[in-house]
């Protein structure tokens, strides 16, 4: 579980199957794999489509592409990227019919990078579940240079993009799906904040 | 333009038969002063001085929100109500000065919405003719599917047609076939939004096609028309801080009585939709007769909660936290 203490960082939700959907789309990456399997044992016998979506992309290798092939009644596509995944996803969404609900599983980083796609189809917290899985590293976003990190853990790093020292906010945007971070001595020139593990 | 309790006192400009039954109200400052601001699909509620009370109908506006230099109402004449659409029908003449509130807004267009599906019967037209006005500067995509009871009732649907065409679909009774709502519903795409207001079976029908169709409730908005005749036996109650007993007549609702002997509390569309008039009940000796859109059905059963602009009670004794 994520620590809960960052009032802007979503709460995320466990999958279980949505009533009233007429077509279920479920997308996962890495780990979130336990999570889809999990839910198409909860869907078993309710007869509507089911799609789904699985990147095989993960930050600590985990992969259940195996287990989900043993689920043929179900259109399977699958992904070497995340953002291969989201961008499929994006013409999915746009040709999708209301009624359909959307599952998705991985970590915060596929999260919120595919919550920005269901947005931009106004699906609501009735129509989406996300269950988070992995690691707590981060995304995070300059607001000097517009860059985003990922796997962001300590609280001080240098930015890639402009390389200024950053401290990293227990801010999360889910318009931009990142954490935000600012030049860490901004006030005192010199001065940095401690070092430290962050989520930890 | 005066100010009296926060309300507005208007000038009548003009009067309009649109139906057989609904006439059409213009209503500026009598300064000339832009009137204040609003959103497609609010409302505002009309003072009407009866013999020895006030009736308050809330009224949507059908003007364009880009246009404050006047209001817009159309009122329905209903026999059987309290009398209210009777009094504006009859002794309201273009001149005259009426009083209203502030404009306020239940049914609002969602912003986020990829298309709008508008399904409206009969005077329930009104709130969504200002929501197409205010989506006039909107690229989003509309329908708008509109029953009414025969041509002559047809007037305000003609006016829509000759404004937004073929977006505009007519059903008059006898000319058109019946509007089947769960088939104008099938196959929307995501992001679609549905706002019905009209009779409650054709709300309850848009509500239900939905539902089988997948849509989420956070895309389903409707507006019930105020039941003005929709009183019932007589019961009194009381207000638990003064002790007060309150007694409420058949044609009366609780709210109105409230108001009748002196007292204020928070309301907004006096119609069980909005929220703002939730009471707590302290104290039940019998039933809690609810008919509001408000509370969920764990707090009608819980007896805890009323609604007093619309709900009632056959009671021996009930106290209010008021």
């Amino acid at each position: 579980m994520l620590i809960t203490g960052i009032k802007s960082r979503p709460v995320y939700d466990r999958l279980q199957p949505l009533p009233g959907g007429t077509r279920h789309i479920i997308a996962g990456q890495g780990s979130g794999g336990r999570a889809m399997l999990r839910l198409l044992d909860d869907m078993v016998g309710q007869d509507r489509p089911i799609t789904l979506l699985y990147s095989q992309e993960s930050f600590s290798g985990q992969d259940f592409l195996a287990g989900l092939q043993q689920h043929p009644s179900h259109q399977l596509k699958v992904y070497a990227s995340n953002q291969a995944l989201i961008d499929d996803l994006n013409d999915l969404l746009f040709d999708a019919r209301m009624g359909t609900r959307l599952y998705l599983a991985g970590s915060e980083s596929f999260l919120g990078s595919a919550m920005q796609v269901a947005t931009r189809f106004d699906l609501n917290r009735d129509e989406v579940l996300r269950e988070h899985s992995g690691t707590l590293v981060r995304r995070v976003w300059c607001v000097h240079c517009d860059t985003y990190t990922e796997n962001v853990t300590q609280r001080v790093y240098d930015c890639p993009g402009c390389g200024v020292t950053l401290v990293v906010r227990d801010h999360y945007s889910r318009r931009l799906a990142a954490f935000q971070a600012v030049k860490a001595d901004a006030e005192v020139p010199g001065e940095l904040p401690e070092a430290e593990e962050l989520d930890t | 333009m005066s100010q009296n309790n926060g309300t507005l006192n208007l000038r009548v400009a003009r009067i309009e038969s649109v139906t057989p039954e609904i006439k059409r109200f213009t209503l500026v400052s009598p300064t000339g002063a832009h009137l204040p601001a609003f959103s497609g699909g609010s409302h505002v509620v009309v003072l009407i001085a009866n013999q020895n009370n006030t009736l308050r109908n809330p009224y949507s506006l059908l003007s364009s929100p880009y246009d404050t230099s006047s209001y817009q109402i159309a009122v329905r004449r209903v026999e059987s109500g309290r009398g209210g659409s009777v009094l504006l029908h009859e002794n309201v003449s273009e001149g005259d000065l009426m009083e209203v509130t502030p404009p306020a807004n239940l049914f609002p267009l969602i912003k986020q919405a990829r298309l709008h599906m508008f399904i409206a019967g009969g005077v329930g037209i009104t709130p969504i003719i200002s929501q197409l006005e205010e989506l006039r500067l909107s690229k989003v995509p509309f329908e708008l599917h509109y029953a009414v009871r025969g041509e002559e009732h047809a007037q305000l649907g003609k006016e829509l047609q000759a404004t937004y065409g073929e977006q505009v679909h007519l059903y008059r009774k006898g000319i058109e076939s019946r509007m089947d709502i769960c088939r104008i519903l099938t196959g929307r795409p995501l992001g679609s939004h549905v706002y019905a207001c009209g009779p409650d079976s054709m709300i309850d029908a848009t509500l239900t096609s939905a539902r089988n169709l997948g849509w989420t409730d956070s895309h389903v908005h409707f507006e019930r028309f105020l039941e003005q005749s929709s009183g019932g036996e007589a019961f009194s109650f009381t207000l638990g801080r003064s002790g007060t007993t309150i007694e409420v007549s058949p044609d009366q609702t609780m709210l109105e009585a409230v108001e009748a002997a002196g007292y204020t509390m928070p309301y907004l569309c006096r119609g069980g939709a909005c929220g703002h008039c939730e009471t707590e009940v302290l104290e039940l000796d019998g039933e809690l007769l609810h008919t509001d859109d408000w509370l969920s059905e764990e707090d009608k059963t819980s007896r805890k909660k009323i609604m007093p602009c619309v709900s009632r009670a056959k009671c021996n004794r009930l106290v209010i936290d008021l």
